[in-house]
């Protein structure tokens, strides 16, 4: 037996199982899909607006939905409090994307 | 947004890349400036030794390109969800002015690469270096093709912002808009269709010369360039409406959605692929004519020709299938 | 072609003994460059699979949701806004929104305490419905022992179990205990006719831009979510987190290749000698490159895949158990969830090209400074 005969064929044997892996995920998927249409159907029915991921805080358990304007919330001097928060990403546009209603003119006025 | 893996693996290959092309590009003008075949001096023969690992290395690096070229368009597409109003690739290259720059240099950058690997290999197939001061001299050229590549891809993933407002494939593809994309979409679909066959035809015959009378390199060249123009004007004006079964959406890029079965994969990668191929035999009839390519060079053609026919050939079968599966009916 | 495969094969075999006499030393750079990739890859899969499941599941949730502020901070919103919202075109639906959190003494865990919008879903009076960690972290005896919460000291609320929500949905569902109106403002002490937020349905999500144009006007305090922006939160949230790891990682990439390159560079005497040696009966200099490239690309490939394949294992055999304690962080209570596997070409591409590029990188140069070497130089 050459070596390169075993070693090949144990790279096949990783790229089998690589197909392999592809293959459990399609297989799994019509099953997972059901799964998560009763997951959102509960979403529906319930009315939720985000993942119940991390439950330690108000702003990680409903990023969606925290005051994220609301600086220092949980103490004077805290950035962030919580592990998680860590993960969360500064709003990309920046705080404050709301526009003020009127033009430079209507303040001249 | 910079923090995405694909956007990373894309920077880091462009970054590589980058450093790559100028030190190769470098090594060009030294190279142009004191080869001389003939003398036997130590800078020579330092020259020649080198010669094997920039090629090896920029070889290396244009294969990432063109890897890159599809990832990046993948990446687009994935993306699509973020911004609001895309639905496509269209829309995330449109988020910033510098996303469709970008693409254009990819794909730029996908032709010179090819042909250049098709150049670095044939010089190798000779034993006195016959295209080398060409190949550095090309290098010269692409660098600042990769240079460029690498900084607009920079500029559009940094100034890339989510929620941002960006425009739909419905919006760049219609025909009552002004500029390429409308005319493209403007054309009736009988004209288009009667335009890619006519190219198809002409790839074809010329392609047969090449391979039965051993001339008309060039000519197939030039037929390749003008087939894939034709392709992609068929695409947007016509394929793209079998392929979604509607008579309106003229997207060439929602073709590359996983609704459509990554269909515009089995349009692109065999057009991309036959048009640098028959580029390639243009190139090497103008270039590959020395004495030690004698043997090599119509050989080398001839396969050329054969990979780029069957490259147009699965352009063709796609295309046809796309229009018999259809449910929509254009024509009579 | 034939010849061609036939001296690949020969390069390959000549790789493999020459890498078999250094055995100890070549697994060990397998190994770490299979955990590098091993780690990058697992975060990759983990953010894929959990955007992908917020994306899908969150598509349920209502399409705006109103909220009062009230010096910067979320309150309760009253009643009456329903009304004035509802006169609005375009609305399908509109419902008042009940939730709070609490803070279990007992435990440290904050479940959520929530009305449900749908009547229908709503338990019975004094009866609650639970999500699955609750019976794990309040350790209920039996299927239908009852739940005390306990307000303050000396309070004690039962509510019986009307029913425990399977864990398939424990991403979203995991801390929740469903109660009905009436027992939810008796157990916080709310009067009646306020809300925590108000849930709009709207039909067509064409309309929802110009929707959130009036309510802007109408209630000009108030903060307005659509769900659009909630699937991008999430999207958002899970790429930046795998982001996050991955730079993280690129760290451990960085020192595997400096480590590598400084094995090519750093040739042993013996290797150079070697090199020397296949020089001197007449390898050129592409030959050896060849070679050398071939080594590469053994390790490289038998890495990705090891490492790639373990990832998958990981990720959705295992539940990610490694990245499971970072993702908790200070909570008590972490979903038991099992993720949808997938696997795609662009994450294995993009996977490739961060692991892959920079070992080749860094090993190119100093191999080729071998390759070029004199044979009678080396040999010295």
């Amino acid at each position: 037996m050459r070596r390169t005969s075993i070693v090949f064929g144990f790279l096949a044997a990783g790229t089998a199982m690589l197909a392999l892996a592809a293959l459990h995920a399609r297989i799994a998927a019509a099953p997972e899909r059901a799964r998560m249409a009763r997951s959102a159907a509960l979403v529906r029915a319930v009315g939720l607006t985000d993942l119940a991921l991390f439950t330690e805080a108000r702003f990680t358990r409903n990023p969606a939905l925290a005051d994220l304007q609301t600086a220092f919330q949980d103490a004077p001097m805290s950035f962030e409090h919580f592990p998680s928060g860590t993960f969360a990403p500064r709003p990309a546009a920046g705080f404050g994307r709301g526009e003020l209603r009127f033009g430079p003119e209507e303040v001249a006025r | 947004m910079i923090l995405q893996t694909p956007i990373l693996a894309l920077l880091l290959a462009s970054a590589l890349a980058s450093a790559v092309a100028l030190w190769a590009a470098w090594f060009g003008i030294r190279l142009l400036r004191h080869w001389d075949l003939a003398s036997g001096s130590q800078t020579q023969l330092d020259l020649e030794r080198r010669t094997e690992l920039v090629s090896t290395l920029f070889g290396f690096v244009m294969l990432v390109e063109i890897t890159a070229l599809f990832l990046l368009v993948f990446n687009a597409d994935r993306m699509a969800a973020l911004f609001v109003g895309a639905m496509c690739a269209v829309g995330t290259f449109n988020v910033n002015g510098w996303g469709f720059p970008a693409l254009y240099l990819k794909i730029t950058l996908f032709f010179a690469a090819a042909l250049w690997l098709i150049l670095d290999r044939v010089d190798r197939l000779g034993r006195d270096f016959p295209l080398t001061r060409l190949k550095f001299a090309a290098i010269l050229g692409i660098a600042p093709l990769v240079l460029a590549g690498f900084a607009t891809e920079l500029a559009y993933f940094l100034n890339m912002k989510t929620d941002v407002i960006t425009s739909c494939c419905s919006k760049l593809f219609t025909p009552s808009n002004e500029g390429l994309a409308a005319e493209m979409t403007g054309l009736p679909p009988a004209r288009a269709l009667w335009l890619l066959a006519a190219a198809g035809g002409a790839v074809l015959v010329s392609g047969a010369a090449i391979l039965l009378r051993k001339r008309g390199e060039t000519l197939f060249a030039i037929a390749g360039a003008v087939f894939f123009f034709a392709a992609l004007t068929a695409i947007v004006s016509v394929i793209s409406l079998y392929v979604y079964d509607h008579p309106n959406h003229h997207c060439p890029f929602c073709l590359l959605k996983r609704e459509y079965g990554y269909f515009g994969y089995a349009l692109y990668v065999p057009l991309f692929a036959g048009t640098a191929l028959a580029l390639a035999t243009g190139l090497l009839k103008t270039v590959a004519n020395s004495d030690s390519l004698a043997g090599v060079q119509p050989k080398a053609i001839r396969h050329l020709t054969r990979l780029s026919l069957a490259g147009f050939a699965l352009f063709g079968i796609a295309v046809l299938r796309s229009i018999t599966t259809s449910q929509l009916i254009l024509f009579g | 072609m034939t010849s061609w495969l036939r001296r690949q094969r020969a390069l390959a075999e000549y790789t493999l003994a020459a890498l078999a006499r250094r055995r100890i030393k070549n697994t060990g750079l397998l190994l770490i460059y299979a955990v590098v990739i091993f780690v990058v890859a697992s975060a990759t899969l983990f953010a894929t699979a959990l955007r992908k499941e917020a994306e899908v599941v969150l598509a349920g949730a209502p399409e705006l949701i109103v909220q009062n502020l009230v010096m910067g901070r979320h309150d309760m919103i009253s009643g009456e806004v329903i009304a004035e919202i509802d006169g609005i075109r375009g609305v399908a639906g509109i419902k008042g929104r009940l939730w709070g959190y609490f803070y279990d003494r007992l435990n440290g865990a904050n479940y959520t305490l929530m009305v449900p919008l749908d009547p229908d879903m709503a338990p019975p009076e004094g009866q609650a419905i639970i999500g699955e960690s609750l019976p794990r972290v309040r350790e209920l005896p039996w299927e239908t022992a009852p739940l005390f919460l306990s307000r303050y000291p000396g309070d004690l609320v039962r509510f019986d179990i009307a029913e425990r929500l399977s864990s398939e949905s424990a991403l979203v569902s995991t801390d929740l205990i469903l109660l009905n109106e009436a027992d939810f403002r008796a157990f916080f002490e709310l009067p009646e006719n306020v809300y925590t937020d108000i849930a709009l349905s709207i039909r067509n999500p064409r309309e929802i831009d110009t929707i959130v144009e009036k309510i802007g006007r109408l209630l000009p305090n108030a903060r307005l979510v659509t769900r659009d922006e909630i699937a991008r939160t999430y999207q958002k949230l899970f790429s930046w987190r795998e982001g996050i790891m991955v730079l993280l990682a690129g760290a451990s990439v960085l020192a595997f290749v400096i480590f590598a390159s400084e094995k090519a560079s750093g040739l042993s005497a013996e290797e150079t000698r070697e090199i020397g040696i296949l020089k001197a009966i007449g390898w050129d200099t592409g030959d050896v490159i060849a070679m050398k490239l071939w080594e590469g690309g053994l390790i490289s490939f038998s890495a990705f895949l090891l490492g790639t394949v373990l990832a998958y294992l990981h990720v959705f055999a295992f539940d990610a158990g490694l990245f499971a304690s970072v993702l908790k962080g200070w909570s008590v209570i972490y979903p038991d969830f099992a993720l949808t596997p997938g696997i795609d070409g662009l994450q294995l591409t993009a996977l490739f090209f961060l692991t892959v590029l920079p070992y080749v990188a860094a090993t190119i140069v100093p191999i080729w400074r071998a390759a070029t070497a004199d044979p009678d130089q080396v040999m010295r």
